[in-house]
Formats: C-alpha cells, sequence, structure tokens
C-alpha cells in the first residue's frame, strides 16, 4: 500500500512538472509563434508582385469584400498595393475546391484587368500530380500571367488556351476556374476595389 | 536491441521527413533531441517507479516533449515545421522503442552509436534524395515510396563496398 501510494505521488509529480513545462514553454513561445505565420502569411501573399512595384503595406489596410461571390471559388480576401498613392495592383486570395481539399491561390490583378501573377498559399493536391501546381521548376502557373478575362480560360483539351498539369486534370480544372473567376469579379467590382482613400 | 522492431518505429520519420537535406537534417537533430532528454528525464524515475506507474511517466514525458518541439519549431523555424508536418511527432514511436530495447548494461555508450547513425542516415537520405530529384529530374526520389527503395540501395551499396563477409543483420536476416 505504501509502495502504491508512493508510485501514484511520483507519478502525480511528473504529470504535473510535465504539464507545467509546456503551458510554460507555450507561452513562452506564443509571441514568437504568432509574428512568424504572421511573415510567413505576408511573404506567401505578397510573393505575387514584382519587387519595387508598391510602396505601401497592402495586407494592413483589407479592403471590404462585397457580398457578391462566385459560383465556384470563394474570395477570402481583397488587398490593394498603390506605389506613391497611386494603385498598381488588387491582390485577391482565393478559395477553390481542388481534387482532394480546398487551395488558397494569391492573384494579382493590375489595375487595367491583367493578371500580374498568382500564387499557391495552400494546398493539399495529391503529392507528385497536382501537389506540383506551384512546384517552381514546373512553371505551370506562369502560363497564366499576363492574361485577361478576354481569354479563353479552359484546358487545351476543353477547346481553351492552356496547358494542364499532367495528371492532374481536375487540380487543373479548378485552378483555371479560380483565376477566371477573380479576374471577373476583379472586373465587376473595378471601382469598389481600385478607389484611393484620399489623403488628409 | 532488437533491430526489427527499432526499424519498425524509426522508419516513418526517417522516410517521410527527409525530402530535402535541409528535412533530413532537422528531422535527425529532432530525433537525438527527443530521444536524449527522454532517456535523461527518465534515468532518476526507472528505479523509483513500479512498471505501470513507469510506462504512464514515460508517456507523460514524451507528450511534453513532442508539443514542446512543434511549439518551438513552429516559433523558429516555420517553413520548415510545415514541411515536416506531423514526423516530428511521430518520433515518439522511436522513443519508447529505445527506452524498452536498450540494454541496462552499456546503455548510454549504445544510444549515443544509435542516434550518430539515425542521424547520418538521415542526411544521407535527404541528400540523395533532393539531389536525384534536383541534378537527375528522378521525380519518384522525393516521394516517400521512392526513399524506400533508395534506402534499400544504399545498404546494398554498404554491404558491397564494406569488405569482408556481411553481418547476418545486414543480409536482412534478423
Amino acid at each position: 500500500m505504501n509502495r502504491l501510494a508512493r508510485d501514484a505521488g511520483l507519478l502525480l509529480l511528473t504529470g504535473a512538472l510535465a504539464v507545467s513545462a509546456t503551458l510554460t514553454w507555450r507561452h513562452w513561445t506564443s509571441t514568437a509563434i504568432v509574428s512568424a505565420e504572421k511573415q510567413l502569411q505576408s511573404r506567401q501573399r505578397l510573393a505575387v508582385l514584382p519587387e519595387g512595384s508598391y510602396d505601401n503595406q497592402p495586407l494592413d489596410s483589407p479592403l471590404p469584400r462585397p457580398a457578391a461571390q462566385r459560383p465556384n471559388s470563394r474570395i477570402l480576401a481583397a488587398y490593394r498595393a498603390t506605389r506613391a498613392g497611386e494603385p498598381t495592383a488588387i491582390i485577391l486570395i482565393t478559395q477553390a475546391q481542388g481534387y482532394v481539399g480546398p487551395i488558397v491561390l494569391s492573384i494579382a490583378i493590375a489595375a487595367d484587368g491583367r493578371l500580374i501573377g498568382s500564387q499557391v498559399v495552400e494546398q493539399q493536391e495529391s503529392p507528385g500530380l497536382g501537389a506540383r501546381l506551384g512546384a517552381p521548376q514546373v512553371h505551370w502557373l506562369e502560363q497564366f500571367d499576363n492574361r485577361q478575362l478576354g481569354d479563353h480560360w479552359a484546358l487545351k483539351r476543353d477547346q481553351g488556351d492552356f496547358d494542364q498539369l499532367a495528371g492532374a486534370t481536375v487540380t487543373s480544372r479548378a485552378v483555371i476556374t479560380a483565376l477566371q473567376e477573380a479576374l471577373s469579379y476583379f472586373d465587376e467590382q473595378r471601382s469598389t476595389l481600385l478607389e484611393v482613400t484620399p489623403h488628409e | 536491441m532488437n533491430s526489427v522492431y527499432w526499424l519498425a518505429a524509426s522508419l516513418v520519420p526517417m522516410l517521410g521527413a527527409t525530402v530535402t537535406l535541409r528535412e533530413g537534417a532537422a528531422i535527425g537533430v529532432c530525433a537525438i533531441v527527443m530521444v536524449s532528454l527522454h532517456q535523461v528525464l527518465l534515468a532518476p524515475l526507472r528505479q523509483r517507479l513500479a512498471n505501470w506507474a513507469y510506462v504512464l511517466a514515460s508517456l507523460l514525458l514524451l507528450a511534453a516533449l513532442a508539443s514542446c518541439l512543434q511549439l518551438a519549431l513552429r516559433a523558429w523555424l516555420l517553413p520548415l515545421a510545415i514541411a515536416l508536418g506531423h514526423y516530428p511527432a511521430l518520433l515518439c514511436l522511436p522513443c519508447l522503442a529505445y527506452d524498452h530495447l536498450l540494454p541496462d548494461q552499456g546503455r548510454w555508450r549504445l544510444l549515443v552509436r544509435h542516434l550518430g547513425a539515425v542521424l547520418g542516415i538521415c542526411l544521407l537520405l535527404g541528400a540523395s534524395r533532393q539531389g536525384l530529384a534536383e541534378l537527375t529530374g528522378l521525380h519518384l526520389a522525393s516521394l516517400a515510396p521512392g526513399a524506400l527503395l533508395l534506402l534499400g540501395l544504399l545498404l546494398a551499396l554498404y554491404n558491397r563496398l564494406r569488405p569482408g563477409p556481411a553481418h547476418p543483420r545486414r543480409q536482412g536476416k534478423l
């Protein structure tokens, strides 16, 4: 009985120490984690813009999103990049349904409605197939750069302009639809998105 | 020390998280940190606790260590933490296997040797997978099944190059 009580006491002490050490550690790292996440998010979302094409902090002032959503994708956030007070680009964060899970893209659109570039922020597609959509050596997303809403937004096998990602038709179609819908969203909301608040 | 259990427990993080040299180095260092801290923390408890309480204490300590490791990775190496996914938490399995399988005599020397070997294999796998995928365009190397094939090839190469008769363990007879 004595032995049992001693074991239980020692076990309780170990448990209490383990839990309190973990909680202290969590408290101690929480600010670093928050700032690291914020930094990573801004790097991922702003990577679509060329260096030096803006001089504001676009992520600090998200634009209000009008309720009109697209049928196959959802605009999660919109930001305005400006240089010397003039809007140079609108960044749309959009989410589409891929083959496995949601694909989140960051899309930069110039004031004239041209697509500047697009980047993958999040995806869970099949490794080796759909997951290669953002791989730097594949250059798949780059074929959409400088395209406009008037182009044929479909795969070549669907009588469109674009190559598909090998072995990932569903992913390719989802991304193309999301890009097209982002461009049409921009076209529709153009005046709201580009409107510059006057300086005091 | 029975290598079957050890292999089964260590193989998953080793194959899953060694896509690049950087990831291989990270998972190797994580394995060293986790296993040695677990052993150090358990050392004072080993003689004092009955068997059932010892197992529970070991699990509690592992949970705390794995949480702290994940938090530290997220705080200071966030992109790497995302690339590694849940594999650092899976290092708990080799920790349990080590604790169970290490003999009482010469425990620490064997542990150091094994952890050195683990780090070496992780670095080698990471370097060869990254090299194969980037230089030769062999895409299979960056996927987990390719890693298993590569590990087998590396073992065969080691057996071929090492002079003298191979130990039965290295011939796949356990």
